[in-house]
C-alpha cells in the first residue's frame, strides 16, 4: 500500500458499489472481505443486482458510486443504445476471460466421439455446421446482453465453423440464472455464459461445454470497474483509492491458495450463493468440459493481474465499438468512434493507480491483437499474454 | 414516427412478481384510463408474450433480472416495430431517478410520444410507493405482534417459576427493560430464551 501521504484524503468515504452473481466478481469481493476497501479509508457496500440493465440505470442515476460492468456497457451507454443514456468511463478493467459456450446434450452427443473427447473448439465449430446443413433447422442460443464480450465471442465461434448466423442461428438474450433451466427444458440449445453458469450446468448434466473464451480470443477484455463521469470528476481520490484496493486484490488473486479461499467465501449466501464446487473450477483453471470427463487444464481462464489483466486497452475498446456498430447496423464515424474512447476508456487513471503500487504499466494505449501465440514483452519490459483469436475457416 | 390516435388507449404489459403489487398498479392504471393488456409474473416466455401482445408499453419491476432480456429486443429486433427505448427521447433526469428510486423501470415503443406515457409511469411509480408503504407497515404490525405476544409469554413464565401475579411479573419486565436501557420486547426475548431453557433442563 502507498504511504497514506502520498494520496490525497478521499471525498466521500462511505460508497456503494454493484456487482453480478458471477465468479469474475472476485476482485471486488475479495477487496471487501480482505479489508483492502477499510485499509483505503473506504466504508464500501457491496450491492448484488440482477441484470447489467440494472446496474447501469443505478450508476447513471447515482444509486450506486461503481459497479462491475460488462466492457461494451459504458462506450453503449453513452450511444444510449438499448436503455439509459448516460457518461461512464473505467480506468480499470476487472479481468481477462471467464467464459464459456455450452451446448445441450443433444447436441453434444450428436458430435462424433472425436468431436467429444479430442478436438478444438474450432472442429467442434465446423462438427455444428455440419450438423445445422444436415437437420437444416435453426437452433436458438443465448447470451446474457446483447452487447457484452459473451455475444461477441459466441459469434467470433459460430463464424470461425463458417456457420451463418443470420440463417442458422436464433440469438436471444436470458439472466444467467435463467440459462441452465431453459437448457434443461430445451428452450434454448446452448449458451455463452460467465462462470460459474456453465460449470453449473456441466455439473448437473445439462450441458457440456464445447469452447471455454480464453480458446477464443486468448485473454480477451471482460469486465470493467465503471463510474459515471461526473461521480469521478467530484471523487477522484475516493476513485483512485477504489481503484487501488481492488488492483490489490487482483495481485492477490494470483495465488491459488487465495483464489481457493475466495471460492468458499463466495459461495455465501450473500455472495454467489451456490456450493463452491461451481466456482472453483474456473477460479483454479482444472475445468471440466463434460460432467464426468477429465478435468482440462484452462491455467488462464481468469486472468485479474498478470499480462496487464486491468489495463483498459484502446484498441480493445475500438475492436468492441466496431463490433456494437455492426450489432446496430448504423456506422458511427471514426471522430465519434474517437471521442467515445477517450471519454470511456481511461488508460491515464490506470497509470496514476499503477505508479502508486510500483506496478510496471505499458506506456501505449494501443496494442495488436491476433498476433501473439505466447506471452511477449511490449517495448522490452512489460509482460503481455497470448492474443491470438479463433481462426476462420474462410481464412 | 408514428402519430398516436387520441382515441386508442396505450396498451400497458406489466412483468411483476409481486402478485400483491402488480394488482395496485394494475388498478391503478386502469382508473387513470389505461389499458393494461396483459399481467406477467415472471418474464418466462417473457419474448413470446411480447410478440403475441405487442404491447405499446411496459412496466417491469427494476429488480426483475429480465431486463436485459427486453433490451435485447430493441437492439437485436431492429425490424420489429416493438423496439423500446427507455424513457423514450426524454432524458430528464430528475424524472429517471425518481423512477429507478421507486424502483420501476419502463420501455416504451418508438411509435409512442413519451409525454403521453408519463402518465402511466406516475401511477406506477405512486403505486410502487404506496406498496412499499404497505410492506413497511404490515412488517411493523408484525413486529409488534410477535413482542406483544414474547412479552405474555415472559411474564407466565415468571409467574410459574418466581411464583408472582401477573402484575407483578409485567412490573419486573419493565423494571428490567428500564435498568437495561432495552425494548420491553427484547427484554421479553431474553428472560424467555433463559427461563426456557431452565425449564427444559428441569
Amino acid at each position: 500500500m502507498p504511504a497514506s501521504s502520498r494520496l490525497a484524503p478521499p471525498e466521500i468515504d462511505n460508497i456503494s458499489v454493484g456487482y453480478m452473481r458471477l465468479t469474475d466478481a472476485a476482485p471486488l469481493i475479495l477487496a471487501k472481505e480482505a479489508g483492502l476497501f477499510k485499509r483505503y479509508g473506504l466504508d464500501v457496500t457491496l450491492c448484488r443486482e440482477v441484470s447489467w440493465a440494472n446496474l447501469r440505470d443505478k450508476l447513471v442515476v447515482g444509486l450506486l458510486d461503481a459497479a462491475q460492468l460488462l466492457a461494451p456497457l459504458p462506450m453503449t451507454t453513452a450511444l444510449g443504445a438499448g436503455g439509459m443514456r448516460g457518461q461512464l468511463l473505467s480506468g480499470l478493467a476487472l479481468g481477462l476471460n471467464g467464459n464459456a459456450i455450452t451446448l445441450s446434450n443433444r447436441l453434444w452427443h450428436s458430435f462424433s466421439d472425436e468431436g467429444k473427447s479430442r478436438l478444438t473448439p474450432l472442429a467442434r465449430a465446423q462438427q455444428l455446421k455440419a450438423l445445422l446443413k444436415e437437420t437444416a433447422e435453426p437452433i436458438t442460443l443465448a447470451t446474457v446482453h446483447a452487447f457484452s464480450m459473451h455475444t461477441f465471442l459466441l459469434r467470433l465461434w459460430l463464424q470461425a465453423g463458417g456457420i451463418d448466423i443470420d440463417k442458422d442461428i436464433h440469438l436471444i438474450v436470458l439472466p444467467p440464472e435463467q440459462m441452465c433451466d431453459s437448457l434443461a427444458r430445451g428452450v434454448i440449445d446452448g449458451f455463452c455464459v460467465g462462470e460459474p453458469w456453465s460449470t453449473v450446468a456441466v455439473e448437473q448434466g445439462i450441458g457440456s461445454v464445447v469452447a471455454s473464451g480464453y480458446e477464443i480470443w486468448n485473454n480477451a477484455p471482460e469486465k470493467v470497474l465503471g463510474v459515471t463521469q461526473q461521480w469521478h470528476d467530484a471523487h477522484p481520490a475516493t476513485h483512485l483509492r477504489l481503484r487501488l484496493a481492488i488492483m490489490e486484490a487482483c495481485q492477490l488473486l494470483q495465488s491459488a491458495d487465495q483464489r481457493k479461499a475466495i471460492a468458499m467465501t463466495m459461495s455465501q449466501a450473500e455472495y454467489l450463493n451456490l456450493p463452491s464446487r461451481y466456482i472453483l473450477p474456473s477460479l483454479t483453471g482444472s475445468y471440466r468440459y463434460t460432467k464426468g470427463g477429465d478435468a482440462v487444464s484452462v491455467p488462464d481462464f481468469h486472468v485479474f493481474w498478470k499480462y496487464q489483466a486491468g489495463f483498459p486497452w484502446r484498441s480493445q475498446a475500438q475492436w468492441i465499438l466496431t463490433q456494437t456498430s455492426k450489432m446496430l447496423g448504423k456506422d458511427i464515424c471514426a471522430e465519434q468512434a474517437q471521442s467515445l474512447i477517450q471519454q470511456c476508456w481511461r488508460p491515464d487513471l490506470y497509470r496514476e493507480a499503477a505508479r502508486l503500487l510500483d506496478a510496471p504499466c505499458p506506456s501505449r494505449d494501443y496494442k495488436p491483437e491476433n498476433t501473439h501465440e505466447h506471452e511477449w514483452l511490449m517495448d522490452n519490459s512489460i509482460e503481455l499474454g497470448a492474443d491470438k483469436l479463433i481462426q476462420s475457416t474462410e481464412g | 414516427m408514428k402519430v398516436d390516435k387520441p382515441s386508442a388507449p396505450i396498451r400497458v404489459m406489466l412483468v411483476d412478481d409481486h402478485c400483491e403489487r402488480a394488482q395496485l398498479v394494475e388498478d391503478g392504471l386502469l382508473s387513470a384510463g389505461f389499458e393494461v393488456i396483459s399481467v406477467i409474473t415472471s418474464a418466462a416466455g417473457l419474448l413470446f408474450q411480447i410478440e403475441q401482445h405487442r404491447p405499446d408499453v411496459v412496466i417491469i419491476d427494476l429488480q426483475s433480472p429480465d431486463r436485459d432480456v427486453l433490451e435485447s429486443l430493441a437492439i437485436v429486433n431492429q425490424h420489429n416495430p416493438t423496439a423500446m427505448v427507455m424513457f423514450g427521447q426524454e432524458d430528464d433526469p430528475d424524472y429517471i431517478r425518481h423512477a429507478v428510486s421507486a424502483g420501476i423501470s419502463t420501455y416504451l415503443t418508438d411509435g409512442i410520444n413519451p409525454t403521453r406515457v408519463r402518465p402511466i409511469i406516475e401511477v406506477a411509480m405512486a403505486q410502487f410507493r404506496s406498496f412499499q408503504g404497505l410492506r413497511e407497515e404490515l412488517d411493523t404490525a408484525r413486529a409488534q405482534l410477535q413482542s406483544r405476544s414474547l412479552v405474555e409469554k415472559a411474564k407466565s413464565l415468571l409467574m410459574k417459576q418466581k411464583n408472582l401475579n401477573e402484575n407483578e411479573a409485567h412490573q419486573l419486565l419493565t423494571k428490567l427493560a428500564m435498568d437495561n436501557n432495552q425494548r420491553l420486547g427484547d427484554v421479553a426475548h431474553t428472560v424467555v430464551t433463559t427461563l426456557s431453557a431452565f425449564e427444559t433442563r428441569k
